[in-house]
């Protein structure tokens, strides 16, 4: 037999798709449910991987940070010459960062460094990926680089205002006072997450805001020679500094993807029950449907439809409903993350901290994501159809003239 | 008259859970001429349709044999014997079986979508088999929309979809009013007469019955009168 054969029984399984609309239409809902979850999990999954991995190839080595009670703290500036004095160190900075906001509700992430320092590193935050305007500079105060995000958050405020280099805006201090900066640059970076909804600043401005004193911090980043063991310069810190908190790149690396992979395992976890309801209700639909189903095919074997053909349909309805549900829920997933920004699911996944602006959210999709989707929302629900269909298919043709 | 079908002491026994079993028929003996109707009579339950399954190889005999132009057909596998049916014989159903989403020309173009002629060139036959038993005005109108008359004859013509030589109807009067069941028997007379068709009616209405050139009648599954 020829494709014209498969045509017609394609043709027919669709018709049947049609016919029976309210199992095809719970089995559809419940498969683009589970699929926009999978898939907007994905997204966000993988492009905080990404920009994790960007982001703190674009951060320090090593950062040290001081622990009272087990707590972080303020570190004092002057831990600074202290670590500088270990072999392997090539340069440590001290940074003051923290959240503020700008009068609408959106918090912000600012962060104060020493313009000199931070500068001289190739490649660190700051550096090259100012996209417009420049970088700070040593004499600068009150001067900040600002991230994408607060350009936007500003152009689309009620009374939308156009944040560009020489805008002036103003963040509210921890005493609830006014301090006016000057915008010099934008951040033009791979690494959504850390510099999205960042200003960035000097050390001296950003504690006055925060209100940190001016002879402490809150971490230094160090960056270490090259060719030292980073986790030998790692161990010495945290052996001469007893009550510090040594975080090496690595070491940040893991803790971040274990917090957000834990996250997004949790959605997976979510996800796998709703597609075990989706394949149990895919089951349970195709032999609830079995008397009609079964004298359907009584019918169409006593018209000449052999078992295999019967097979085919059921199979091409389940392949049909499966592909159409998985691309619904991949396009929905797209909308909901690209252009609504995930609400609810990126504030879970990220940690609300993070989550200060929708487009802040890093995302990706690729290929063996999709692919995955495709194949978690075909496979069990042709397994789970196949007995059904099996069982369907070898029915008897006289049952259509025995009524039964 | 040359013998088409012919059964052998055929028997179906069903099982319904051990040890209950029942024997739908009993060692029913029979020939049908090709070219003629041939009634099976009998009240209800007395096998009638069992017979007619046997016969047109929806199901395999549990004892006996059934022969179609001096060929035993009933030990064959379920693949030649769906081929065979696919073919060679058509069938009208009491119920009709009709699917009542589907228009008229598309139930009638269903058993052409298990071969090789396109979806097209089935529903140009089956709108020439509609129009031929006279419902050329109602080809896209869906079955529930027709009268039971109406859907009778989509029945029928979906059973003629593959030029049969051989027509099974189980109790085709069933669901029509006398003036319909005899509008049926006369197109059926006319297809016999026209192109030779083996017709095999099993009814319990004597105005069928009363149209056959030959009659069987059964009784608990045995054929009691020839």
């Amino acid at each position: 037999m020829g494709v014209q054969k498969h045509s017609n029984l394609a043709s027919y399984a669709l018709g049947n798709v049609l016919k029976y609309r309210t199992r095809s239409a719970a089995l559809l809902i419940g498969l683009v449910f589970a699929t926009t979850l999978l898939c907007s999990t994905e997204f966000i999954r993988e492009g905080l991987m990404v920009d994790l991995t960007a982001s703190l190839d674009e951060g320090p080595d090593i950062v040290v940070q001081k622990l009272v009670g087990g707590r972080q703290t303020s570190i004092p500036i002057d831990w600074k010459e202290n670590v500088s004095s270990f072999s392997g160190v090539r340069l440590v900075t001290p940074r003051t960062w923290g959240y503020t906001d700008i009068g609408n509700g959106k918090l912000l992430t600012i962060m104060g460094v020493n313009a000199t320092e931070y500068g001289s590193i190739l490649d660190s935050i700051g550096t090259d990926i100012v996209g417009i305007g420049r970088f700070l500079e040593e004499s600068d105060t009150r001067k900040m680089v600002v991230g994408q995000g607060i350009v936007d958050v500003m152009a689309a405020a009620g009374n939308p205002r156009y944040v560009g280099v020489g805008a002036r805006l103003s963040l509210i201090t921890y005493d609830g006072e006014l301090i006016e900066f000057e915008v010099v640059g934008v951040f033009s970076s791979d690494s959504k997450i850390y510099s999205y909804d960042m200003v960035l600043t000097d050390i001296n401005s950003a504690a006055a805001v925060l209100g940190y004193d001016n002879s402490t911090c809150t971490d230094l980043a160090i960056w270490a020679e090259h060719g030292s063991n980073v986790n030998a310069v790692a161990l010495q810190i945290d052996n001469g500094i007893p009550q510090s908190r040594v975080l090496t790149r690595d070491a940040i690396r893991d803790i971040m993807m274990k917090t957000y992979g834990d996250r997004a395992g949790i959605v997976a976890l979510l996800w796998s029950v709703i597609l075990m309801s989706v394949v149990l209700l895919a089951f349970t639909a195709s032999t609830a449907g079995s008397d009609e189903a079964r004298r359907e095919v009584g019918l169409l074997k006593a018209l000449g439809f052999d078992t295999i053909d019967i097979l085919e349909i059921r199979m091409f309805e389940s392949v049909s409903i499966s592909l159409l549900g998985a691309s619904l829920g991949i396009s929905l997933a797209i909308i909901y993350d690209f252009y609504m920004g995930a609400p609810g699911l990126a504030g879970y996944i990220l940690g609300w901290s993070l989550v200060l602006l929708n487009g802040g959210i890093p995302l990706v999709i690729s290929i063996p994501t999709i692919f995955t989707v495709y194949a978690v929302a075909l496979v069990p629900i042709l397994v789970a159809t196949v007995v059904p269909a099996w069982r369907n298919a070898i029915t008897e043709p006289d049952t259509v003239l025995r009524g039964v | 008259m040359t013998t088409v079908i012919r059964t052998e002491d055929v028997w179906k026994t069903y099982s319904l859970g051990s040890p209950r079993q029942v024997d739908a028929v009993k060692g029913a003996s029979i020939e049908i001429p090709k070219g003629v109707i041939t009634g099976i009579g009998g009240p209800s339950g007395s096998g009638k349709t069992t017979l007619l399954s046997l016969i047109g190889l929806l199901t395999k005999p549990s004892k006996g044999k059934v022969f179609i132009e001096d060929k035993e057909l009933s030990a064959l596998s379920e693949v030649f014997r769906t081929k065979f049916r696919r073919e060679r014989i058509g069938f009208i159903f009491q119920a009709q079986y009709l699917i009542p989403q589907l228009t008229a020309t598309e139930n009638v173009a269903i058993p052409k979508l298990c071969t090789d002629t396109s979806r097209g060139e089935a529903e140009r036959l089956a709108r020439e088999k509609l129009s031929g038993l006279g419902l050329g005005h109602r080809l896209d109108f869906r079955v529930a929309e027709l009268s039971g008359g109406e859907q009778q004859r989509v029945s029928i013509a979906r059973s003629l979809m593959n030029s049969p030589e051989i027509l099974i109807a189980d109790e085709p009067s069933s669901s029509i009013e006398e003036a319909l069941t005899k509008d049926l028997l006369a197109t059926l007379r006319e297809m016999v007469d026209r192109d030779e068709l083996t017709v095999i009616v099993a009814s319990h209405d004597p105005l069928v019955l009363g149209w056959c050139d030959r009659l069987y009648t059964m009784r608990d599954g045995e054929i009691v009168i020839q």
